[in-house]
């Protein structure tokens, strides 16, 4: 949409011609210093990891001056980002698909069919959901080291995939459920297997809650190290999550170095999220109503 | 069509009716999923160790102590042809993670302390003992440092590398500008704060939000109010929190709190080197890591430390607080011989100067050349090399969980509250109870 639409649209002009109450005065102020108060962290990271820490260490952080973009040619060095961001691909990736692969098509039974085992099925994948994953640590721990997938990427996706499919299952079915019933049973008069039904019929109509869920997904698994580091125990398996840790030192921690690596930590959800912002706000309204 | 009621029949039921499904999925399908497991399989890389390498885990991912030991283990390959298969992981991950790290498929060689925190590993059959590496090597090393990387059985366990002392640091120009001198005792301690409050200069920084910085103060407190021996004890559980010393040390820096930086809670040590560093603050009691808080330079340069003075004649300052870092051998290790020609190697005068040549620390052995070493290291050996004894920091020489969980959250409370001390000692000695049983 170009602006010159943007002005035309009468609904627009009419919201400019409005006149300034005191209230809406008030939740301009309002509304400005709570955005302000949410993005002032993030740009206050982002303009000190462009300074130099002598600089900073020198004139205390509230200074001007020190610039440099040492800190993210270091960071991706001494960090060994190149590697970690690969290891969080290894993770992430599949861990992802296989997540929304196996929760599809438990939806798909749990809201398409009429098992008598639906609900009990559905309230255990929503529990599992509420039990604390620190719980499960030691037998999962002691489990994995008996069958020797210790410091294995396998170990940890598997472990992300059994703990996601709960959540993931449960707001596809919600989903799958508003779709008409019509639709598959128009396929299954047709001669359309259960697989074909699931695959052709009800997938492609998913696109949206997939999508959100994909955000959501990626934002977890990328964001999460605690299975990693519980399992990993090569340094150069780690996610790049654990990377920030690697700009840490024992005693001195250059807090602007770290600025910097959290910046680049967080493009890439950022990247997902914008890439689906569209398919992620509509899908995460789709499920709500039975339509 | 009429809609019928309710949900599609199950497939089950559809099966009864119209003689069995066709199989959902087709043979290729299957294959690529089957292809997309085995390539996930393959992500693991399992193989037999290699005669020739020996795995040694890390703990250093900084720059610096990276190349450091890059460096030094070039310089072993050179000599023995053997290569070193480092595991780095960040220091703080590293001490997180060292239980099931040990657990698991530990490295052969691996970076560890000396002291009571290396005891554990060694107890429970994770780590062996070395004393046939400090048989060769042991002359290296003085009487202190033996004593330090043994096990209660006195068996050597640890493989000392370099260390760092804790001691009161200043700015030399500071001193100088307000004719201030290095007091020798308490009353000189004293009189020096007052003199620097008089000047509008805090006497002592001081942060305690990272747990940890304070611990130094209390040893350093502890052993020149009741000796090295007592302080010892104390920390392996042997004589009592709420004893009459212990209430003692706390009075003393009960005393003392006023010429130290106030909010010391919400402090980390890194602001409170920056007021030293910005000339608000005279001195600072902390490791010699605190100059990596100073840039290179002059700014290093105008930074010295002294001795923590003596409170008691009868007691002294003979005893320093350097920890050691070091190396422990894997129990059961997948290349012995090559464990050893690495720890061997690592012991010797020749490693240590090309580690210490690239990371300014101090080596542990006692051959190296130091005249690579700039003022602050040479100091730092003359104070380690003069002591009478050597303590190895808090949350080395006693139980890390008694550290962690009693001496952290106890000594932030006497912070907040140094009225409280009979409450705190009193608390402090039940929880060491139920921890060393």
């Amino acid at each position: 949409m170009s602006t010159a639409t943007v002005t035309k649209d009468p609904e627009v002009r009419v919201a400019q011609k409005r006149k300034l109450t005191p209230t809406r005065v008030l939740l301009y102020v309002f509304l400005t210093t709570m955005a302000v108060a949410w993005l002032f962290p993030v740009f206050w990271a982002a303009y000190n990891s462009f300074r130099d820490y002598a600089y900073t260490a020198q004139n205390g952080y509230v200074s001007f001056g020190g610039f440099t973009l040492d800190n993210y040619a270091k960071a991706w060095a001494d960090g060994n980002f190149a590697q970690l961001f690969l290891n969080s691909a290894i993770i992430t990736i599949p861990a992802v698909i296989v997540t929304l692969f196996f929760s599809t098509m438990a939806a798909f039974v749990l809201a398409r069919f009429s098992f008598w085992f639906n609900l009990p099925m559905l309230i255990l994948f929503t529990a599992a959901n509420l039990l604390p994953q620190q719980a499960l640590l030691i037998p999962l721990f002691r489990m994995f080291r008996e069958v020797g997938m210790l410091d294995n990427y396998l170990s940890v996706i598997v472990v992300h995939i059994a703990f996601q499919t709960g959540f993931c299952t449960f707001v596809l079915s919600n989903f799958m459920k508003a779709l008409p019933q019509s639709l598959t049973e128009a396929a299954l008069v047709d001669g359309a297997s259960v697989w074909r039904q699931y695959w052709q019929i009800i997938l492609p109509l998913c696109r949206a809650p997939l999508a959100a869920l994909g955000v959501l997904q990626v934002t977890w698994i990328y964001n999460d190290f605690f299975w990693a580091v519980a399992f990993l125990t090569s340094g150069d398996k780690f996610p790049i999550t654990s990377g920030l840790q690697n700009l840490r030192g024992q005693f001195f921690t250059d807090y602007n170095l770290l600025s910097a690596g959290s910046i680049m930590v967080a493009i890439p959800t950022i990247v997902i999220f914008f890439v689906l912002q569209k398919q992620f706000v509509s899908g995460l309204t789709l499920g709500a109503d039975k339509g | 069509m009429p809609r019928p009621p309710g949900k599609m029949p199950s497939p089950t039921a559809l099966r009864r009716s119209s003689g069995g499904l066709r199989t959902p999925l087709s043979r290729r399908t299957l294959l690529r999923g089957g292809a997309s497991l085995a390539g996930l399989a393959g992500l693991s890389a399992c193989g037999a160790p290699d005669p020739n390498a020996v795995r040694y885990g890390s703990r250093s991912t900084e720059a610096i102590p990276k190349e450091a030991f890059d460096n030094v283990f070039a310089a072993f390959k050179a000599e023995t042809g053997l290569t070193v298969d480092v595991n780095a992981t960040d220091p703080n991950t590293y001490q997180e993670q060292i239980n099931s790290y040990l657990q698991g498929n530990p490295d052969d060689v691996f970076a560890w302390f000396a002291g009571f925190r290396a005891r554990f590993f060694e107890d429970v059959g994770l780590a062996a003992p070395m004393t046939h590496i400090w048989d060769e090597v042991g002359d290296n090393f003085t009487d202190a440092f033996r004593t330090a990387c043994q096990n209660e059985a006195g068996q050597e366990i640890v493989l000392p590398f370099y260390y760092y002392p804790w001691a009161v640091f200043y700015r030399p120009s500071v001193f100088e500008a307000n004719g201030y001198s290095i007091p020798e005792n308490l009353s000189d301690f004293e009189s020096l704060c007052e003199d620097m409050q008089d000047t509008g200069l805090n006497p002592i920084a001081f942060g305690a939000a990272d747990g940890w910085p304070q611990m130094g103060t209390f040893d350093y407190l502890n052993m020149r109010i009741n000796g090295y021996d007592f302080h010892i004890e104390l920390m392996a559980g042997q004589q009592r929190w709420d004893s009459e010393e212990v209430k003692a040390v706390f009075e003393q820096w009960k005393d003392l709190l006023p010429y130290h930086q106030e909010g010391a809670l919400g402090r980390t040590w890194q602001e409170a080197a920056q007021s030293l560093q910005q000339g608000e603050s005279g001195m600072y009691v902390l490791g010699l890591f605190v100059n990596q808080q100073f840039a290179e330079g002059e700014d290093r340069e105008d930074l010295d430390f002294f001795n923590f003075p003596e409170f008691n004649p009868s007691i002294g300052a003979g005893a320093v607080e350097a920890p050691i870092d070091g190396f422990m051998l894997r129990n059961d290790p997948e290349n012995p011989e090559g464990a050893d020609e690495l720890l061997r190697f690592l012991a010797s005068a020749q490693a240590q100067q090309i580690y210490v040549d690239t990371d300014p620390q101090i080596a542990a052995n006692v051959e190296t050349d130091t005249s690579g070493y700039d003022p602050l290291q040479i100091k730092s050996a003359e104070l380690v090399a003069n002591a009478d004894n050597i303590s190895q920091f808090m949350d080395r020489d006693t139980r890390p969980d008694f550290a962690a969980t009693v001496a952290i959250p106890e000594l932030q409370r006497f912070l907040a509250n140094p009225e409280a001390i009979t409450d705190i000692t009193s608390s402090m000695q039940a929880q060491a109870e139920s921890i060393f049983g």
